[in-house]
């Protein structure tokens, strides 16, 4: 259903403290957000891509296709910041003139759109390092430590539970429908979407009451309170994610120094 | 009979539009050049907007969440805290409700999951691709904008994580532009079309669409005060990014709007009690509303 969730479950650092995996995707994701070089970008992609295929045993194809996913939003991002239109010829490197209106591309446009391309991948790959090696209930825990509000951690809890009840549900319903021509044509395929999702809500609506009956069966107070893995905090993986942030941060001020203190570019 | 296959085998890469239309791209300049000449700017600008309107269309891949990493920390930062009073909000007047109705916790967590999953549904488009549709007009009718900003948040870090789709860097911004602006706008739009008796069927078309689109004019802003263009500034470039991100969506937003009437009309046919309990959370009656089909 949904393969990266089960490769969190299933890879090789799945036991390791959440609270290192955690700090070490997001600190190594700010380093590569605040640097301004695209050699700390080509680093931190790297990195990672190693890291999560070599150390987390994830297959390197899956990876590959993962990194894919958000190409068709990274690309169309990038060419709108690279292309650019204006009344007068200024200074485009290379442009076409259509209705008096020049569109082309300046060098201005183009480095920020080079460097922006090589930033979201390495921002990507933290993303991937973290929900490849990190199950969601660890990311709750974390979450939790970090004193995010309980209400906000309980609806966490029950939202990622039944996403896959009704993911399933949502397929059953998607098959059978479509065994029996619901998607033919458009017109079909409106009413036939729209009967999933209403059925789907109807459903949801009586899972809830369901669980609440449970709950109260079970002593419910108002409070869901889990039981968490006791987790022992590994000082060489501390020390290592240390090291590699602190050599990154480093990389990143030696080669390009930092974007967002507004100094240099 | 060759244009026909053509276009199925461009059906089929449906899965990567960008990548084939850039690849198409390609192919017209290597075209160019064999021939000997190029053709005329203009035949290609309308080629090239008319090939990202029907086949580049990059909300058929997803829903567009902008990426992770793809704004500057600054602005990252900045969202972030814009966003954080309406959660804080959404918070305190779900706290509130919790109070007198505890089961409503439960329903809200399946109506987060609920939002979820409808938004990994693909629904036709009437350009004949298809399209996930954002489950802003929806959730905002159904369970009232406010409750809406906390789910949309959570749904947008399952979606980040589970999906690859947006990002944690971006959360704050993509959580302003889809459960913070969408369902207001929608809530709004839907409240005003309920104040002169105008059909029940016609509010919740122009909610669903202009939440839909209305998101997306905000992702346009979102990147444009982010990336001002170096001719024209952030005035071409909020023109560049709706161009790219919200005039290609007008389609799909017209399409939700019919999808989202299609679903309200069946759940009053057939779920009234359901929706009835749904007035605790969004404070509104909807059961008695809705057109017989």
């Amino acid at each position: 259903m949904l393969r990266i969730d089960q490769y969190a479950y299933s890879n090789r650092l799945r036991f390791t403290h959440p609270v290192e995996k955690f700090a070490f995707a997001v600190i190594t994701l700010i380093i590569g957000l605040a640097a301004s070089s695209l050699i700390t970008s080509l680093v931190i992609t790297l990195l990672m891509a190693g890291v999560v295929i070599l150390r987390a045993g994830i297959p390197m194809r899956f990876y590959l296709k993962l990194m894919s996913i958000p190409m068709s939003f990274l690309i169309l991002g990038v060419l709108t910041i690279a292309v650019s239109f204006s009344g007068e010829p200024f200074s485009f490197l290379w442009g076409v003139k259509i209705w008096g209106f020049t569109l082309g591309v300046t060098a201005g446009g183009l480095q920020t759109a080079v460097n922006l391309f090589w930033k979201s991948l390495g921002a990507i790959s933290c993303l991937y390092f973290l929900s490849l090696t990190t199950p969601m209930v660890q990311i709750i825990s974390v979450l939790k430590r970090l004193k995010v509000p309980s209400l906000f951690i309980e609806l966490m809890n029950l939202i990622y539970r039944y996403i896959f009840v009704l993911i399933e549900t949502a397929d059953k319903v998607y098959i059978s429908q479509s065994s029996r021509c619901g998607y033919a044509s458009i017109k079909t395929s409106y009413y036939s979407m729209a009967q999933l999702a209403s059925n789907l809500f109807t459903k949801s609506y009586h899972n809830s009451q369901m669980l609440y009956t449970t709950l109260m069966a079970r002593c419910y107070r108002g409070e869901l309170n889990v039981l968490e893995l006791p987790y022992a905090f590994s000082k060489k993986n501390v020390a290592l994610v240390a090291f590699i942030d602190l050599g990154l941060v480093i990389l990143a001020l030696w080669t390009g120094g930092v974007l967002s203190a507004g100094g240099h570019s | 009979m060759y244009v026909n296959r053509s276009k199925m085998a461009l059906l089929q890469k449906a899965q990567k539009p960008m990548l084939s239309a850039f690849f198409e791209g390609e192919l017209s300049n290597k075209l160019a050049k064999k021939l000997g000449f190029a053709l005329p700017p203009k035949t290609l600008l309308i080629f090239g907007v008319s090939f990202l309107l029907i086949w580049g269309n990059p909300s058929r891949a997803y829903a567009m969440h902008i990426m992770e990493g793809f704004l500057p920390l600054g602005w990252s930062v900045f969202w972030a805290i814009v966003t954080l009073p309406f959660i804080i909000m959404g918070l305190l007047s779900i706290g509130k409700t919790l109070k007198s109705h505890p089961e409503t916790k439960m329903l809200l967590g399946l109506a987060g999951a609920f939002s979820f999953v409808l938004s990994a549904l693909k629904i036709p488009s009437v350009t004949g691709s298809s399209s996930h549709p954002t489950g802003v007009g929806l959730g905002a009718v159904l369970f009232g904008p406010t409750a809406m900003s906390v789910l949309g948040c959570i749904v947008l870090i399952f979606q980040a994580i589970l999906l690859a789709h947006g990002g944690l860097s971006t959360l704050g911004a993509n959580t302003f532009s889809m459960a913070v602006v969408g369902p207001f706008v929608a809530y709004g739009v839907y409240k005003i079309c309920q104040k002169p008796g105008a059909p029940f069927g016609l509010g919740v078309f122009l909610a669903a669409a202009l939440g839909n689109l209305l998101t997306y004019v905000t992702t346009s802003l979102q990147l444009a005060l982010a990336f001002p263009a170096e001719v024209g500034g952030f005035m071409a470039s909020f023109v560049k990014f709706m161009g790219v991100f919200a005039v290609t969506q007008i389609p799909l937003a017209i399409s939700e709007g019919l999808l989202t009437v299609v679903i309200f009309n069946l759940l009053v046919a057939y779920s009234k009690p359901e929706l009835q309990a749904l007035s605790l959370i969004s404070s509104q009656n909807i059961s008695s509303k809705g057109v017989k089909i």
